[in-house]
C-alpha cells in the first residue's frame, strides 16, 4: 500500500505574489484574474477578507468595500517560480515528487520512515514539510494518505498536517462535505436535489445504480467517495535550470528601480541554489519590453557563485553597457547551475580559501574590474613580451605539510608597458639612441637623455603568417632615473617603449 | 567502561605520533597531547610573518607581517616591482594563495614564473583606476586571501586618492589577518600603513661581454621609515640581478650570426 503526502500552498496565487513581493505582507491585497472582459478577485489577503473582499468579486465591487485595496494581477512567471520552489522543498525529502500544478506537490513516502525514527513518522514528516515550505516563503498545508485523493483532501483541512491512517481512507472521507471531492457542477446540482451532502451518504449508494443514473463521472466520483483513487504518482524530472522573475505592474525605464525588484528575485534564486547545494555558473536575464520585444543577456561567471550582491552588480554593469531600447514590463533570471569548487583542507599546511567565499570574491572582482580582467596569469607560446593569457582562477589544494618559504630570488624584472607606448627617439652615430621622448599622454611619461644603451637585440616572430613582428630591442638608462626597454620596428622606423626595468 | 576510556586515550596518542612528522617544527616539539592541537596550531601558524627571503625581512623583523599594511614607495627602476614579485613568489611557493592588484598592468607571466611565482596560486586583477584597485583589494582581503599585493604602477597613479579607503583597507587587513603590500611611486596611504619602506636605486650595473654591454641589475637602498606607527630609520641594501637579455628574448648567444655580432659591437661601442 503506497503512502503519499500532499503539500499544498494555501491561496497559491496570493502566496506566490507575496513570496515575490514580501513587502506586501500585512497589506489588504487582492489578486485579480481576467474573466472575459471583467477582472475578478482570485484571492485576497486576510486583512482584505476581513473587510469582505472575497474571490469572485469584480474589481469595482472589491474597491467599493475597501478603497485602499492593493491590487496585483496573477503572474504566471512568479507562480511558476513559486511552484518550482515548492517542488524543490518537497524534493528535499523524497526523490519521487509529482508536480500537480497550482501550488500542489505529491511525494512518495516509500523508504522515508528510517529518516524519522520517532514513533510518529508521518506526523513528523508532515511538520518538516510545512517548515520547508515556509522556509521558501510559501505557507502550506500537508496531508498524508494512501492515495493522492486522500492526501489532497487531508491537505485542505485545518490543523495541518493531517494523517489518514492506512486503509482508513473511506472512513476519513465519510463525514466530510461532498464539496471536498470537487464534483463537476452538473453532478453537484443533481446530488443536492437528491439531498446528498456528505461523502459517506454518497458512498453508501449502490455503485451500479449510481453508474446507471450519473454515468461515468458519477461512477468515478463514487469510487473517490469510497477512498479509491487509481491514479499513480508520476514523478517529475527536475528542470536543468532555475528561474525567478515577475511581470511588472508598471513599465520600468530606469535601471535603479529594476535592480531593486531584481535583487529580490536574485536572492530567491540564490536561496534555491543553496538548498540544492548548487551555485550559478551562468546567469541569463530575459527582459520583456514594452510594447513588444525581448532583450536577452547572458553572463558567464568567472566561477560558480551564489552571492546575490555580486550577481546584481554584474547585472548592473552588463545593463549599463547594453541598455534595453524600450521600457521593461517583465523579467526572468535563469540560473544555469554548477557545482561549487571543492578543496581538500589541510590540517597542518596553509589554510585553503573557502570555495564558496572564493567564488563570491571572483564574482565581486569581475563586477568591479570586468570579467576579462581577473584570473590566473597564463603562459603563451612566443617571444613577444606583451603576450599573456588569463585563465580561470582555481588554485590547487595547499600542501599537507607547511613548506618552508623559498628565499627570494633577488632578480630584477621588467614592468611591462601594455600596450607599448610610441616614443620619439633621437639617434646618434651607429643608430644608437641618445634621447627619448614619449609623445602620447597615454601610459607613463618617458623623457630624458640616454646615459647608457645596450642593443640592438633582434626579435622576429610569426613571419610565416599574419601578425608578423620584427623588432630591434634596446635597453636604455635615461636621465629621468628610469631604465627602459625600447624597440624599433625596422619596417616603419617607429620606436616604442614596452617595458620599464623595476 | 574505564578500560574503553584508557583504550581511546592510547589510540589518540598513537594517532598523534603518526601525525607528528607532518607537523611544523615548533608544533612537533611543543605538542604534548591531541587535546592541545587546536590551540597550539593557531598559535604557531597565524602570527608568523611571511618571509620574503629578501633583506626587507630584516627591516620588517622577520617578513611581511600578517594583518598589517606595508607601504613600499619607490620611483622608476627602484626594484619595487621586483620586490613585490619576490613577496608573491615566497607566498605562493609556501603553498598559499596570493593576489596581485596590478594597476599598472605590468605583470609579465613568463617573468613571474621565472621568478618562482606559482601562477596557479596567483590571482591577477587588472583594475583600470585607483578606486577600482582599492575596491578589488578590499574584496580580496575580505575574501580570505592571506597575502595581497597592490601595485599602483608608474606615475601618474590613475584616479583620485583619499585617505579613508586606505584606512578601511588597513582595518580589513587587520580583521582578516591578511598581509597587505602596497607598492606606490609616492606616499599614498597616509597614516593607514603600519610600516613604510622607501626604495631608492643607487646605480645600475652593466656587464661587458666582450664588445657587448649588458644590463646586469641594480643596487637599491631600502629605508625603513615607519614601523608599528613609530618613525624609525634603518637601511638595507638590496641587490637585484637580471637574466641575460639574450636568453630573455629567446636569442641564445650561440645563435647570433656574424652580422649580429658586428651590429652589437658597433652599437655598444
Amino acid at each position: 500500500m503506497p503512502r503519499i503526502a500532499c503539500l499544498a500552498a494555501h491561496s497559491f496565487s496570493l502566496a506566490a505574489r507575496l513570496r515575490a513581493e514580501p513587502e506586501l505582507r500585512g497589506e489588504s491585497l487582492a489578486i485579480l484574474h481576467r474573466d472575459g472582459t471583467m477582472e475578478r478577485v482570485a484571492a485576497a489577503s486576510r486583512p482584505a477578507r476581513r473587510a469582505g473582499v472575497r474571490p469572485g468579486l469584480t474589481l469595482p465591487q472589491a474597491r467599493a468595500l475597501l478603497p485602499d485595496l492593493v491590487v496585483r494581477h496573477r503572474d504566471p512567471i512568479c507562480e511558476r517560480a513559486a511552484q518550482e520552489a515548492l517542488l524543490e522543498a518537497a524534493e528535499g525529502f523524497s526523490p519521487r515528487v509529482e508536480d500537480a500544478g497550482e501550488g500542489v506537490a505529491y511525494l512518495d513516502l516509500e523508504g522515508l520512515d528510517r529518516h524519522f525514527p520517532g514513533g510518529s513518522f508521518e506526523l513528523d514528516l508532515g511538520r518538516s514539510l510545512l517548515a520547508a515550505a515556509a522556509a521558501v516563503g510559501l505557507p502550506a498545508r500537508a496531508g498524508i494518505g494512501g492515495s493522492k485523493l486522500a492526501a489532497r483532501v487531508a491537505a485542505d483541512l485545518p490543523d495541518s498536517p493531517v494523517v489518514v491512517p492506512a486503509g482508513g481512507e473511506a472512513a476519513f472521507l465519510a463525514p466530510l462535505s461532498l464539496d471536498r471531492l470537487t464534483p463537476p457542477a452538473e453532478l453537484d446540482a443533481t446530488l443536492r436535489v437528491w439531498g446528498v451532502r456528505v461523502v459517506g451518504d454518497f458512498a453508501r449508494l449502490p455503485e451500479d445504480d449510481v453508474a446507471d443514473r450519473l454515468g461515468r463521472a458519477g461512477r468515478e466520483l463514487h469510487a473517490a467517495a469510497r477512498g479509491i483513487d487509481p491514479r499513480p504518482l508520476i514523478p517529475r524530472e527536475p528542470p536543468p535550470t532555475l528561474q525567478e522573475g515577475m511581470e511588472l505592474e508598471w513599465a520600468l525605464t530606469a535601471l535603479e528601480p529594476f535592480l531593486f525588484v531584481g535583487r529580490g528575485a536574485l536572492e530567491r534564486l540564490c536561496q534555491r541554489l543553496e538548498s540544492r547545494g548548487l551555485a550559478c555558473a551562468r546567469l541569463q536575464l530575459d527582459l520583456r519590453l514594452d510594447p513588444e520585444g525581448h532583450l536577452t543577456r547572458t553572463l558567464d561567471l568567472p566561477a560558480p557563485l551564489r552571492d546575490p550582491k555580486a550577481l546584481l552588480t554584474l547585472v548592473r554593469l552588463d545593463l549599463e553597457a547594453h541598455p534595453p531600447q524600450a521600457p521593461a514590463v517583465g523579467f526572468t533570471f535563469t540560473a544555469h547551475p554548477g557545482r561549487l569548487r571543492e578543496t581538500q583542507l589541510s590540517l597542518f599546511g596553509p589554510a585553503a580559501l573557502s570555495p564558496d567565499q572564493l567564488a563570491a570574491t571572483l564574482g565581486r572582482l569581475a563586477a568591479i574590474v570586468g570579467p576579462d580582467r581577473v584570473g590566473s596569469p597564463g603562459l603563451v607560446d612566443g617571444f613577444l613580451p606583451e603576450r599573456f593569457a588569463l585563465d580561470t582562477y582555481a588554485p590547487p589544494a595547499p600542501p599537507e605539510a607547511p613548506c618552508e618559504p623559498r628565499g627570494g630570488s633577488g632578480r630584477f624584472t621588467v614592468r611591462v608597458v601594455r600596450p607599448a607606448v610610441e616614443v620619439e627617439v633621437i639617434t646618434g652615430a651607429g643608430e644608437i639612441p641618445i634621447e627619448v621622448r614619449s609623445e602620447s599622454s597615454r601610459g607613463p611619461r618617458i623623457q630624458g637623455r640616454v646615459r647608457t644603451a645596450s642593443g640592438p637585440w633582434e626579435l622576429e616572430e610569426g613571419w610565416w603568417g599574419e601578425g608578423a613582428a620584427e623588432r630591434e630591442y634596446w635597453d636604455v638608462e635615461l636621465s629621468d632615473q628610469g631604465i627602459y626597454r625600447l624597440f624599433r620596428e625596422p619596417e616603419s622606423g617607429t620606436w616604442f617603449a614596452d617595458g620599464i626595468y623595476d | 567502561m574505564r578500560s574503553r576510556a584508557v583504550a581511546a586515550v592510547k589510540d589518540s596518542a598513537a594517532a598523534l605520533e603518526r601525525l607528528r612528522p607532518l607537523m611544523p617544527q615548533p608544533l612537533r616539539i611543543h605538542l604534548h597531547s591531541a587535546r592541545e592541537l587546536g590551540a597550539k596550531r593557531t598559535e604557531e601558524t597565524d602570527d608568523r610573518p611571511l618571509a620574503t627571503g629578501l633583506p626587507l625581512d630584516r627591516l620588517l623583523e622577520g617578513g611581511l607581517p600578517r594583518g598589517r599594511m606595508v607601504e613600499v614607495v619607490g620611483g622608476r627602476s627602484s626594484g619595487r616591482f621586483a620586490a613585490a614579485l619576490a613577496v608573491l613568489a615566497a607566498v605562493t611557493g609556501a603553498g598559499e594563495a596570493a593576489a596581485l592588484v596590478d594597476l599598472g598592468d605590468g605583470l609579465d607571466p613568463e617573468s613571474a614564473a621565472e621568478l618562482g611565482i606559482d601562477l596557479a596560486r596567483l590571482l591577477w586583477v587588472r583594475p583600470a583606476n585607483l578606486p577600482q584597485a582599492l575596491a578589488s583589494a578590499e574584496a580580496l582581503v575580505g575574501g580570505g586571501f592571506p597575502a595581497v599585493v597592490v601595485d599602483l604602477g608608474s606615475p601618474p597613479v590613475r584616479g583620485r586618492n583619499a585617505e579613508a579607503p586606505w584606512l578601511r583597507l588597513a582595518r580589513a587587513a587587520r580583521a582578516h589577518g591578511c598581509a597587505l603590500w602596497i607598492g606606490s611611486p609616492y606616499r599614498i596611504s597616509g597614516t593607514a600603513a603600519a610600516a613604510v619602506l622607501r626604495m631608492e636605486r643607487t646605480s645600475p650595473a652593466w656587464d661587458q661581454d666582450g664588445a657587448c654591454r649588458l644590463l646586469a641589475g641594480i643596487t637599491s637602498e631600502v629605508v625603513l621609515e615607519k614601523l608599528r606607527g613609530q618613525g624609525v630609520r634603518r637601511t638595507e641594501t638590496l641587490q637585484l640581478r637580471l637574466e641575460d637579455p639574450r636568453v630573455r628574448l629567446g636569442i641564445a648567444p650561440s645563435e647570433r650570426s656574424n652580422d649580429e655580432e658586428e651590429i652589437l659591437r658597433s652599437a655598444t661601442g
